[in-house]
Formats: C-alpha cells, structure tokens, sequence
C-alpha cells in the first residue's frame, strides 16, 4: 500500500495534512497516533471509504479512486466507528460478505464456519449481530474482512474491546497470516501490542506523520512509549491540578 | 458541564442545554438551516390560520358558534398531538434520556428537567399562539375576566400537549424496544393510522348533515374532558357559571400529573436499556450459513445475496417493517373508501404506486454506515440498486395484487382488475423510477436509535418535503398514462395491463439507471450523508 500526499478537511478544520507512507509487502504494519490524530480518516482515505481533497492511495499497485475495483477485489477491511449489517447473524453476514465478494458457495460455507469456530462466535448461533457485544462485533467484522483470502489487510483499532484471550487468537490470526506472505496495516493506540506484533510503525498526530520506519529504526535503544509521547509532544505527569482526587 | 452544579435551577439547565443543541446542530450547515427556517414558516402558517379560526366566533360573538367550537377545536389539537409525532414527524429526541442515567438527578428533577426542554421547540410556539385565538374571542364575549382565565386555560393545554405527546411516543419506543412487544407496538400504530381516515370521514359526514345540535353535545361532553377542559373555562365565565373553571383546571391538572408520572416510568424503563437477553445460545440453526442466508431459494451470487440482505432487513428492521405496515393499511384502506363513496379508483392507483416507491427514498439511510461494507466489496451502482428494488418489489407487488383486485370487486368491476393492477404497476415503476436517484443524491442520516419515531432535529421537515415532492413528480409522469387510459374506454381493460408494465419498466429503467450511475460516482459522498452525528 502506499500513500501520496493525502489531504482532508472536514469543515475548516484540517484532520490529516498530506500523509505519504508506503506499506512494504510482507510488513506488519502498525499506525499509532493519539485520540483524534487522523489515523481513521487516513485508513477511510486509503481504502476507499471517504474521498481526499487531494492525494493518491494505491493498493498493491492499482489506483484506489481510478481503478477502485481492481484495487479492492485484494483487499480487507475491518473499518471502526462504521454499523455492519447488523440484522443478520454472524453466519449470514459471513455469508453476505463471500458472495458479495464472488467466491462460490461451498468455499464461503467451508471458511465461516471455521472462522466462527475459531474466533469462538458459535456456527450455529442465532444471535443476530446488533445483539453482540463490542468484542464479540469486532471478531466478526475480522471474520469477514479475513473470509476472501485478501492479500493485504487493513484494521482500525482491531483489538479495541476484545478480551485477552480472543485478543491472543487474532494476534495468532495475523501472525500467520503475514508469515503466509499476506500484509497488514492496522491502528492502535496500545503501544504494548505495537511493539509485541510490529515489523514498522509509523506515528501519526495532528494530521501529519510525525516518524515512520521499521519498528527498531523508530524507537532506537527507548520503549515505544517514550518515543511516541515525546513526538506527540505531550506530557504525562500531572502538576498540581487534580489535588484534589 | 454546569447539569450538576446548578441542582435549584435544573429545569433551566435543560432548556439552555436544548437550545444549545438546536444552535449546534445548525452551525455551519447551510442545508440544516435551510430546513429549519422551512419550519419555521409552516409553523408560522398554521399558528397565524390556528389563531384566525379560534378567534372568528368572537369577532362574530356567537356564543353558540364558540361554545362548540373552542372545546371541540382544543380537543382535536391535542389529539394531533398525540397522533402527528407517531405517523408522520417524529420526536425530537435530542435530549435522549438514556444520556442522563449516570448523573446524580432525582427523578423529578429530571422529568421536570426534560418537559421543561420538551415545550421549546416550534411546535409548542405554533401551538401556543394559534390557541391565543381563543383568549380573543373569551375576551369579546366576556370580558377581561374571562380573558384571563382563558390565558390560564390554554397554558395548561399546552402542558397538556407536550405532556400527552411525549408520554405516549415514550410508551411506544419503549414497547418498541422489548423484542416481545415489538410486533404488538408497531400493530397498534397501524391502527391508530388506519382509525384517522374513518374518524375523518365521521368527521365530514356529520358536517353534510349539519347536525349542530348533536355537535353542541358533543363539545360540551369534550369540555369536561381534559381534551377539551382548558379551551372552554374562559367560555364558561363569559356564561356566568364560574363555579365550573376550578373544577376543569383541577380535571386537566390531575390529567398532566397522572401523564408525566406515565412518562417517568416509561422514561425509568427506557433508560435501563433494552431487555436484550432471555434467548442467547438456546436458538441454533444448523444449516451453512449460504443456505441461511439465501433461504434455499435465490441464486447464490453477488445479486443474490444483495436481494437476500434487504428482504432479511424489510422484515427484521423496527424502521423498515413500520413503512410496509403502513403501507400496506393506507394502500387498503384509501382505494376502498373512495371506491365505497363512488370515487372513481383510477387516480388513486397513482397515488398508492406512488407511496409504495416512496418507501424508498432514503433507502441508503436505512442502514446507515454499513453500507460501507458494499463499497469495500466493489458492489457496482447499478447492482445495489437493482438489488435494493427487486427486495422492495418482492413484498410490493404481491400488496399491489391485492390491491387491485380488493379494488376492482369493491367498486363492482371484476373486470377491471387486468387494467387495475396495470395501472398500480405503472405508478410504481414511475415512482421507482423517480425516487431511486433522489435516493442517491439526496440520503440523509438517520438516528441510530431503536425508536421508530425518532428523527434529528430538522429530519421531519426533510422526510415531508421528500415524500411530497416524489409523489407530485410520480402523479405528473404517470399522468399520461391515465389520459390514454381514460379516453380508449373498453379497450383499455384488454390494453392496460401491458402498456401499465411496459410503461412502468421503461420509468424504472431510467431511474435506476441514472441512479446506478450516479452512485458509481458518488459512493464516498453518500456514504458520509448517511453516517449519522457528521
């Protein structure tokens, strides 16, 4: 995936500032940035979801907003603060999702059942997904970004609300996957797991890409943590305000 | 935020918090603006002609005329105010209580709270000043005394109002929300729908036949209801019998109690959220989930699914299911009681195609951001429209059937169900035809609540002018149609059927065509126009 100079103004305010990145193929990718820095709006930007006042995506080659078909056909999405089709049950809208995507019946039948049983969502469950919880909302909408086989995988905030052990099994999910040769690009703000899964990071805040690079190019001989607070340039001890707590 | 730390002055609070958010939500959004101020003329309308009506029986100092007229004129008011939100406009709920749960408020602090920000708003102006109609005429026929006790009177109706308006769509919302009284809920709004058009024609048959003296009955029989009690104590001074207005003040007061103690225990079950549990692993399903999906019958391809998810939401969405009911009862009813009063049903075919296309003139907003889920899977334009009309059609044109046919064996014409059902096809592919670009170019968000009745602020403008405008496009195209129709006679019941479905394929074609293309271009736009809170 790679990215030129991609701009957006929603009003007057300028929520990202001309971020070009280029994700290499076989990376696992991880965009930090704090609340409100843009990382949701540059990963809608690159996926198709929310038109750049100017700038270039491309994905694997192939043209975002020229060439959108081409570009998506290998692509996965797990948007966040975006409804899935929630009337349905999880095996109906792994379903919606392959033949939407043109895979023929018996592979869509075969694969949702073996991601809703290893993601634990349960084959046979009636539930539909409006009644999910948060954690349990995000494993499907992997599940469905994961159902086509795509050759590059994009995640908002993928372990956000996920509880420990089903946040270890999509770890393992896309450790293998990019082992398998498939790429990832995902945002967090959880620094922990960026450093635990990373390969490179870039830092996003205030609409610009503050570093980018391979994981031990960024934060040299520091933790993550140190790194990213210092170039967001924020500070985290309190002073003497919340005396009172 | 300031809710906490003024706990004398709350109800204040409130309303600046409304106000707050109606000058928020119009900040830099010219659109929003734009409806609002549409708003403000209509209610500007009906306060001005409100006011005219309840006023002229003084000017005439009719005594008689004002004693029907104010009681029977309150009353049907303060029915439109339970009725209107429900069928057509919605309430605004932009102060949500569920939002309130976690402060520390006693709950009449906040009832008092949020019925205080309840009566600002347009229509409780519009109200109040059309109802100041009636503190004229109490003036002319009685002084200043009767005038004054009128003012007291219509202040108390317009508790009245809000009271009854916002206890009744709460206790609906919340019927709504419980899975088990959803089905119930969404019948009895049926019915209530379908009861205005008989009332309506009570209504009119009564005034053919001019029966004052039964009207005067029945206004006095209205005057001691709470519906009626408010518009009729400056009345009951002017006529010497004083003894009667704390008696009325008392029975509409009682009424406004016992209405916001029903709201707060709505409110109360409302804010503990939906019952969601009861049924979680016990309901399993064994099939692959294509079949589940497709149900066996459509085509497991791209389209198929497409076709499937909509029918799935046409029957499972709160929203969706509420327009086919309605439909379905208004598309019955209307035909047959112009059949019934010896109408001719040839133009209401126009306007039943016409209301079933209108279903979906928002479609997109329906489901709101996952459409996005289409976009990332590259579905093609002209697809999801096909796709989104052929779900719409599987339930329309069965209703569409039976329409004609219940139509034409009513007005006594089995004949004529060829030509019928032609015509209704017709109108609905030129509605189609109509509404589906309008859908693209013009979505709109709707509130992520599960209440029916709930729009943003502006949103009942926006959803009346829509509808209106489709329709009145839908009835000039097809009008040519009816001409034809109209002057081949005979023939036309050997003719109407073919021309009807080739006439309304060809209008849907072109719109969905001009739809489709549209979308391809415009994908991310109408994504953004149906995320809600942007």
């Amino acid at each position: 995936m790679s990215l030129r100079g991609l701009v957006k103004r929603f009003d007057t305010k300028l929520a990202v500032s001309g971020v070009s990145l280029d994700v290499p193929a076989g990376s696992f990718y991880g965009l930090l940035g704090p609340n409100g820095a843009g990382k949701t709006t540059t990963l809608s930007m690159a996926v198709g979801l929310l038109r750049p006042d100017a700038g270039q995506a491309f994905l694997l080659g192939y043209d975002v907003w020229a060439d959108p078909a081409a570009a998506k056909a290998r692509l996965g999405v797990l948007p966040d603060g975006v409804r899935l089709f929630d009337r349905l049950t999880g095996a109906e809208l792994l379903a919606y999702h392959g033949l939407l995507r043109g895979m023929d019946a018996a592979t869509v039948d075969q694969r949702a059942r073996e991601l809703l049983d290893v993601l634990e969502l349960g084959v046979s469950n009636k539930t539909m997904v409006v009644d999910y919880s948060a954690g349990m909302r995000k494993k499907i909408g992997l599940a469905c970004a994961l159902l086509h086989a795509p050759r590059l995988l994009v995640l908002d905030e993928p372990f956000e609300a996920v509880d420990p052990v089903s946040a270890a099994r999509i770890r393992d999910i896309l450790q293998r996957y990019v082992a398998g040769g498939g790429t990832v690009i995902f945002s967090s703000h959880v620094m922990e797991v960026v450093e635990r899964l990373c390969s490179h990071v870039a830092i996003l805040s205030d609409g610009v890409l503050r570093m980018h690079g391979t994981l031990d190019a960024v934060r040299g001989d520091r933790s993550l943590e140190d790194v990213f607070v210092q170039v967001v340039g924020a500070r985290v001890a309190t002073g003497s305000e919340l005396a009172w707590l | 935020m300031a809710l906490t730390a003024a706990p004398s002055g709350s109800s204040l609070t409130f309303v600046r918090l409304k106000l707050r958010l109606i000058a928020n939500g119009l900040r830099g959004r010219p659109g929003r603006v734009a409806l609002f101020l549409t708003g403000l003329l209509l209610s500007g309308i009906f306060a001005v002609a409100g006011y005219a009506i309840f006023a002229v029986p003084g000017v005439l100092g009719d005594d008689q005329a004002a004693a029907t007229l104010l009681p029977l004129g309150g009353a049907a008011l303060v029915l439109g105010w339970v009725v209107l939100p429900l069928v057509f406009f919605g309430v605004d709920e932009s102060l949500d209580p569920a939002r309130f749960a976690l402060f520390p408020l006693r709950r009449r602090a906040l009832i008092t709270g949020l019925f205080a920000a309840a009566l600002v708003g347009l229509p409780t102006l519009a109200t109040l000043v059309a109802t100041a109609g009636t503190v004229s005429t109490a003036a002319q026929l009685g002084g200043t005394a009767a005038a004054l006790t009128q003012l007291a009177g219509i202040v108390v109706g317009l508790l009245l109002c809000v009271a009854v308006s916002r206890a009744v769509t709460s206790a609906f919302a919340t019927g709504l929300r419980s899975r088990r009284s959803r089905d119930l809920a969404v019948i009895l709004l049926a019915v209530t729908a379908a009861l205005l058009g008989p009332l309506q024609l009570a209504v009119l048959a009564g005034l053919e036949r001019a029966d004052w003296a039964a009207f005067g009955t029945v206004a006095d029989v209205a005057g001691w209801t709470p519906l009626g009690a408010p518009y009729s104590v400056g009345l009951d001074v002017a006529a010497g019998r004083a003894w009667a207005v704390p008696l009325k003040l008392l029975i509409v007061v009682a009424a406004l109690v016992g209405l916001l103690w029903w709201w707060s225990a709505t409110l109360e079950r409302a804010m503990l959220g939906a019952a969601a549990g009861g049924r979680g692993g016990a309901a399993t399903d064994t099939r692959s989930p294509v079949g589940r999906l497709l149900a066996g019958r459509l085509p497991a391809t791209r389209f198929g699914a497409l076709v499937a998810r909509e029918v799935r939401y046409w029957m499972r969405e709160t929203r969706r299911r509420a327009s086919l009911i309605t439909f379905t009862v208004v598309g019955l009813f209307l035909p047959v009681s112009i059949s019934m009063s010896g109408g001719s049903p040839g133009p209401m075919a126009l306007f039943v195609g016409a209301l079933a296309a209108v279903a979906l003139a928002n479609q997109f907003g329906y489901e709101g951001s996952a459409y996005a889920a289409n976009m990332t899977a590259g579905v093609p334009g002209r697809t999801e429209i096909h796709s989104r009309a052929a779900a719409h059609a599987l339930f329309t044109v069965p209703l569409l059937v039976i329409v004609a046919v219940v139509v034409a064996l009513v007005s006594g014409r089995p004949e004529a169900i060829a030509a019928q059902f032609g015509g209704l096809v017709a109108a609905y592919g030129v509605g189609l035809g109509v509404v589906l670009p309008v859908s693209v170019v013009a979505a709109y968000a709707l509130p992520e609540t599960t209440s029916p009745f709930a729009v943003s602020s502006g949103g009942g403008v926006a959803k009346g002018l829509l509808t209106l405008g489709a329709m009145v496009a839908t009835v000039v195209v097809s009008a040519p149609l009816q001409v034809v129709g109209f002057f081949l006679g005979d023939v036309w019941l050997w003719l109407g059927l073919p021309v009807g479905i080739a006439y309304g394929c060809a209008a849907y074609l072109i719109g969905s065509g001009i739809a489709g293309d549209r979308l391809d271009r415009r994908m991310p736009e109408v994504l953004a126009a149906v995320t809600p809170g942007r």
